[in-house]
Formats: C-alpha cells, structure tokens, sequence
C-alpha cells in the first residue's frame, strides 16, 4: 500500500487534485450529494424489499434504482480523486481499507439482487410479502452501506496502519 | 452566552472525549442521509420520476425523513455546543441553518398536501398540483444548499 501511495504521488493527477484551489471541498460536496441519491434510493428499493411499506408497489421501486447508480457513480469518482490528492492519508486508514471492503461486499450483493430477485419483481403481487431471500439482500445492502456511511465518516478519527 | 456554553460539561464532552466528536458526527451523516435522500426521493416523484409509486404510499414513506431531522437536530445541537462562538460567527454556518429552516417549512407543506390530496393526483394520471411541484423544486435546492454550506464551514 505505501508503495502504490508512492507511485500515486508521482501522477499528474495528484498534483492537480492537491494544487488546484477549491478542488477538494467541491468534491466533498459532489461526495454528500452522491450518498444522500444512492442512501435515500436503497432506503426505499431495500426497506420494500424486507418487507416492510407493503403499500408501495414493489415492482415500481425498479425505477429508482438508476438514482442509486448516479449516486454511486458521483462517488466513485470524487472518492477516486481524494484518494489521488491524499493517497497517504486514506491508503493506510484501517477505516478506509475496511469501507472499501463493506463496498466490495454490497457491488457483489447487488449482483445477487440483479440475478435473483430483480427478474421476479414485476412477477409479485404490488403489495406482497417478499420471500426470505429478498430480505436477506435487503438487509445485507442497507447493513453494508450504512457501514460505509459510518467508516467514510470516521477516516479522520480511525487508527492507520 | 455562547462562551458560557462552550464550557458546559456536554460541551466539553463533545469536543475532549475521544468518542463524543466522532459519534456525533456518524450520527450527523446518518441523519443527514435519512432526512435528505428521502425528502429527495419524494420531491422526485413529485415532479414526475417513479411512475407507479403511489403519491400516497409516498406521502407514509416520507415520514422516515423526517426522523433523520430529529437525528441532526439532536446531534447537530451537542456539535454546536463544542465550537459555538465559532459557529454564530460563521456565514456559511448561518447560511446553513437557514437554508435547513425554509426546508423544513417546505417538506411540513408537502406534508400536509401529500396527505390531503395524494389519492386526488394518482386518479388524475398520475400528475401532482403545479404549486407542490414548485414546492419539491425549492425543496431540493434548499437541501443542497444546506449541504454546500455546511461544507464549507469547515473552509470560511
């Protein structure tokens, strides 16, 4: 991990991201926009899918998902450029390693939800109770990313090495 | 007043203790998750997203948001007490709050119309009232605002 902070350090990006005034509190804005698209779309698309708000129409919460996906996608790229301004500080962050891995674990949950359960959506019955399964990733997706929520927050605070 | 504040033992608490900072602030970002990703995702449907999600079933789901408020107002209070003579003096600050304050008066608007006329709009196709999609539009500038300001506390 040092060397490859090393190597970052040497790019044409990181000394842009670093030199370039306002850069980074524009890309922490972009960075709490991102979660509040993709945090506020899962709370909806997940919580129907545990079971819970049987009053919204399940097969309709398919719609948000491209919400989720911008979102997402506004973060991976801020969160890309502070990790090039800044590879020493998150690269060797015990709390940035490990929201990293709560983020591989929701990518792979979400294919799971892609493979098993989004087919079946417009299947079920607008207010119906969802099978275990569905719950089950339900649960996994909102477990995940409230943990990166929290681990991205507590980077300053957490341990290195 | 504030200075008085500063030194209060939560003050304290908050701004020495090697928990009190952090928790407040993972609290801040939960809330703030809550209250503005799901005030988004229903000023979205009110402007026309999400066809098929009943302005009704809406107008139940929004609730949780306002959870996420109580959540901010609570740990945003004891974050205020750490720094407070700092943050009264800080334009992006009061900007913040005031920001945070005209959203609030537009989401208990949307509230109340969601509630009286949400089963009116999905029988008329679907299409809310053109004042409430006024309302969602302010709605989501004002949250982002509040989200910018509050940024660049940290930086003015």
């Amino acid at each position: 991990m040092e060397s490859l902070a090393a190597a970052i350090e040497n790019t044409a990006l990181h000394t842009w991201v670093e030199t370039t005034a306002l850069l980074w509190p524009f890309l922490e804005i972009v960075h709490f926009i991102g979660l509040s698209a993709l945090l506020g779309s899962m709370l909806l698309i997940d919580l129907r899918l545990a079971g819970f708000y049987r009053h919204i129409n399940v097969a309709a919460t398919q719609k948000l998902l491209p919400i989720a996906a911008i979102g997402f996608g506004m973060n991976l790229m801020s969160g890309t450029l502070f990790v090039f301004g800044d590879p020493t500080r998150y690269l060797i962050n015990t709390g940035f390693i490990l929201k990293l891995i709560l983020i591989l674990i929701a990518g792979m949950n979400a294919i799971w939800f892609g493979w098993k359960i989004k087919p079946l959506m417009k299947t079920w019955q607008p207010d119906a109770d969802m099978p275990i399964l569905a719950k089950v990733i339900a649960c996994i997706s909102l477990g995940t990313w409230f943990g990166v929520l929290l681990l991205g927050r507590l980077i300053p605070y957490v341990s290195t090495g | 007043m504030f200075e008085w504040l500063e030194y209060t033992p939560i003050a304290i608490w908050v701004g020495e203790s090697l928990y009190g900072y952090p928790f407040m602030l993972s609290m801040h970002a939960v809330g703030l998750a809550l209250v503005v990703g799901i005030f988004a995702m229903r000023d979205l449907r009110l402007l026309g997203c999400f066809n098929g999600i009943q302005f009704a079933s809406f107008g139940r789901f929004a609730r949780l948001g306002w959870s996420g408020l109580v959540i901010n107002a609570i740990s945003g209070a004891f974050l205020f007490t750490s720094q407070a003579t700092t943050f009264v003096d800080s334009t992006p600050f009061l900007l913040k709050i005031s920001m945070i304050f005209l959203a609030v008066i537009c989401a208990a608007i949307i509230q109340n119309r969601l509630r009286a006329e949400a089963s009116t709009w999905d029988h008329a196709g679907s299409v809310a009232s053109g004042s409430v999609r006024l309302l969602a539009v302010a709605s989501i500038v004002l949250w982002t605002g509040a989200i910018i300001s509050g940024r660049l506390v940290a930086y003015f």
